[in-house]
């Protein structure tokens, strides 16, 4: 039987939400009427809006979605300008003051605060410089991501971001995908680095080459030994990854290669063979990931051939994943683009930290005017939650590094600066149970000014997590943290699992699970024994954490180090889950201020 | 070790309990996670789901346990677990 989902969508979804939603922006918050406030939340997300959570009623998360993280300097401008004028609440948040903009593991941004009321302003301003909401949550296609800097790159074997325009245009506002079980998250890799992260997507397209003789050949390309055939460039296909629900998996290859040219038809195949064949009645289990599961790759492979796709498939090529260094845990280059890298045309892009990134509403304006300064074209926001500004000649790449916003957002942090993601948490988040960003941005502050940094190590990634959702992909780190509570001298307090060794790159792997509920404020002596330990038992520096990692078992993992009390200081250990909001004088749900009408003023409670 | 069976987020009953684990020759205890599910959609069971946390546990493999009652069950259970409540809490207030 369908879900009470898939019914209130069957109403009303998809475009047509828009109309609603201005409606509402129209007659106000109370216009929604409270018995179908699940029913239009849900549909809301469509156009991208999450309704935050309990004690924070009538506000809403909005989520703007710029594929590949993809921007120019007057979007990046008018999204802090838009930050500081609506996305802001009754109390500023301690470390990153009133209006702030979020960049998120799906080169998304997201802001918070924002009320229903507002929504037509919003979008008239976003949409002024072409940016959009549509499609940045619910069940169609989510944000592609990929790399920001494709077609600059200097490392790539193909420029993918006209293919990913293309299914941008092709997917945004389409009905024929706009009503899919569950969403659909799409990665595009052309580059060598693996920066696309496909491998967590449901649908990954990943560089390859394969030789084609004639029409469509299944000749597989030998290594170092082309035949006759043309050797052509384009995308092998996997399908089924992703990391929620407990339930981890990585894309698997349904042997599928892809010319840069089909990369619609087959997106628009497999896409509506999880529309078609995806589990409607049960939400848990509806992710392609599951039908993967329970089909196998060669059955998804096969109807996709016969049901989906009008020309003969080839078979899979030869991809490049011994390349990939992106969140690869690798000893031997950094995971991420932080730093000055070379563009294909001679300039540079820059990447910049953004600790946990968040970046203050002013800072974001200041950094589009400083790459309007310096005639770049491109700002780039990465999975890894940073920034990256591209074109920057040579000629002024020196002064463009002595700027005083790069003192903040570093192109050269300190290791333990660089790292770390964190997902939203109890500060807005309805399924979290630990404050997360304020948190991540103390660790690592204080893992900066006390535990030395292991030779060698010049990025060190540490994954923090609310809850199982697994939002700040705790899997794939070299520390992971996932929120949990225990109990401390009698009370109750906030706790992470701890996971090490995980990653992406050549083979990539799930993070073991070593240490459960450790209390909040022990977690930086935790991973100060941890990196003590890893520098006194590597091999050498040029062994990687997680190589350290993955040579000892289970025992020895658990025993690798034990979690401390030190100088840190943790000022949300308390149940952060039963405030109103964690950094208000008075937490207490009493003193929330919400619902509030469009000026932000109490409206009368129901209770 | 293994992975949490169980997810845990704030929707979870209780993310935080002591339990203990007895068996012929063995007794463990450990913190736990306990949670009240239904369906939801036309739910036909209540199901009550328990994991121990399994890096404190020799004795047993990890793993959950899951017991499914009845909305008749599972309101004689609400019942005898109010009238222990009040028990304990009458014996508190003593």
């Amino acid at each position: 039987m369908p879900t009470k989902v898939e019914r209130w969508k069957d109403e009303t979804y998809g475009m047509e939400i828009r109309d609603h939603l201005l409606r509402f922006a129209e007659e106000g918050w109370d216009a929604i009427p409270d018995d179908e406030h699940d029913a239009w939340f849900e549909r809301f997300k469509w156009w991208g809006l999450y309704h935050q959570r309990k004690g924070q009623e009538s506000y809403f998360m909005m989520r703007i979605g710029t594929p590949m993280g993809r921007m120019t300097p007057e979007q990046l401008r008018t999204v802090g300008e838009v930050a500081n004028e609506y996305a802001t609440g009754p109390v500023d948040n301690p470390e990153f003051g009133a209006a702030y903009a979020d960049f998120t593991t799906r080169q998304s941004i997201q802001l918070h605060w924002i009320k229903v009321e507002d929504i037509e302003d919003i979008w008239d301003e976003l949409e002024s410089v072409g940016l959009s909401t549509i499609q940045a949550c619910g069940d169609s296609w989510r944000n592609i991501v990929g790399s920001p800097v494709a077609g600059r790159d200097a490392d790539e074997l193909i420029n993918v971001w006209p293919v990913v325009q293309e299914l941008h245009e092709t997917f945004k506002g389409n009905d024929l995908y706009s009503n899919l079980p569950r969403k659909w998250k799409v990665a595009v890799t052309g580059d060598r680095r693996g920066a696309g992260q496909g491998d967590i997507n449901d649908l990954a397209f990943e560089p390859a080459v394969k030789e084609i003789d004639g029409e469509a050949s299944e000749t597989p390309l030998a290594a170092g030994n082309a035949g006759d055939g043309e050797v052509v460039e384009g995308f092998n296909v996997n399908v089924g990854g992703g990391l929620a629900r407990k339930e981890p998996r990585f894309a698997r290859d349904i042997d599928v290669f892809c010319r840069p040219e089909n990369a619609s038809d087959v997106a628009a195949g497999l896409s509506a063979l999880f529309r078609d064949y995806g589990d409607r009645d049960d939400r848990f289990n509806a992710r392609i990931k599951f039908l993967v599961d329970e089909w196998g790759a060669e059955k998804v492979r096969a109807v996709l051939q016969d049901e989906y796709v009008d020309y003969e498939l080839p078979t899979a090529g030869e991809g490049l994943r011994d390349e990939y260094d992106y969140n690869a845990g690798r000893a031997d280059a950094a995971g991420d683009y932080i730093g000055v890298h070379d563009q294909s045309d001679g300039q540079n892009f820059v990447g910049l930290s953004v600790l946990v990134g968040r970046m203050a509403a002013d800072d974001v304006i200041e950094l589009a005017d400083l790459a309007d300064d310096y005639g770049s074209e491109m700002i780039g926001l990465t999975q890894r939650q940073n920034v990256i500004v591209g074109d920057i000649a040579d000629d002024d790449l020196d002064d463009f590094l002595d700027e005083d916003l790069l003192d903040e957002y570093s192109p050269d942090p300190h290791p333990f600066m660089r790292g770390s993601i964190a997902c939203t948490g109890t500060e807005y988040c309805s399924l979290s149970i630990v404050e997360t960003k304020n948190r991540m941005v103390r660790y690592g502050r204080w893992l900066r000014d006390n535990v030395p940094v292991p030779e060698g190590v010049e990025d060190f990634h540490i994954h923090l997590s609310g809850c199982t959702a697994s939002c700040a992909q705790p899997q794939i780190a070299d520390v992971s943290l996932r929120g949990m509570k225990t109990r401390k001298d009698g009370d109750a307090v906030e706790a992470f699992d701890v996971g090490l060794g995980g990653g992406l790159g050549e083979n990539p792997k799930f993070a073991d699970w070593v240490k459960m509920r450790v209390p909040a404020d022990e977690i930086p002596g935790y991973i100060a024994n941890l990196l003590d330990t890893y520098e006194a038992e590597r091999a050498g520096p040029e062994e990687s954490f997680r190589d350290f990692v993955a040579g000892r078992d289970e025992d020895e993992l658990a025993a690798l180090a034990e979690s401390e009390e030190t100088s840190y200081e943790d000022p949300y250990l308390g149940n952060t889950k039963l405030t109103w909001y964690p950094y208000a004088e008075d937490t207490s749900m009493d003193a929330s201020p919400a619902p509030t009408d469009g000026q932000g003023e109490s409206l009368p409670s129901d209770d | 070790m293994a992975d949490r069976v169980l997810k845990v987020n704030a929707f979870t009953t209780f993310d935080l309990l002591d339990a203990s684990v007895e068996g012929h020759g063995f007794e463990e205890t450990a913190f736990a996670t306990l949670n009240v599910r239904t369906a939801r959609e036309a739910p036909e069971e209540v199901t009550l789901e328990l994991e121990l946390d399994n890096t404190e546990l020799e004795s047993v493999p990890p793993h959950a346990d899951r017991v499914t009652l009845s909305a008749a069950e599972a309101e004689r259970l609400a019942d005898e677990l109010q009238s222990a409540a009040d028990r304990v809490a009458a014996a508190e207030g003593e």
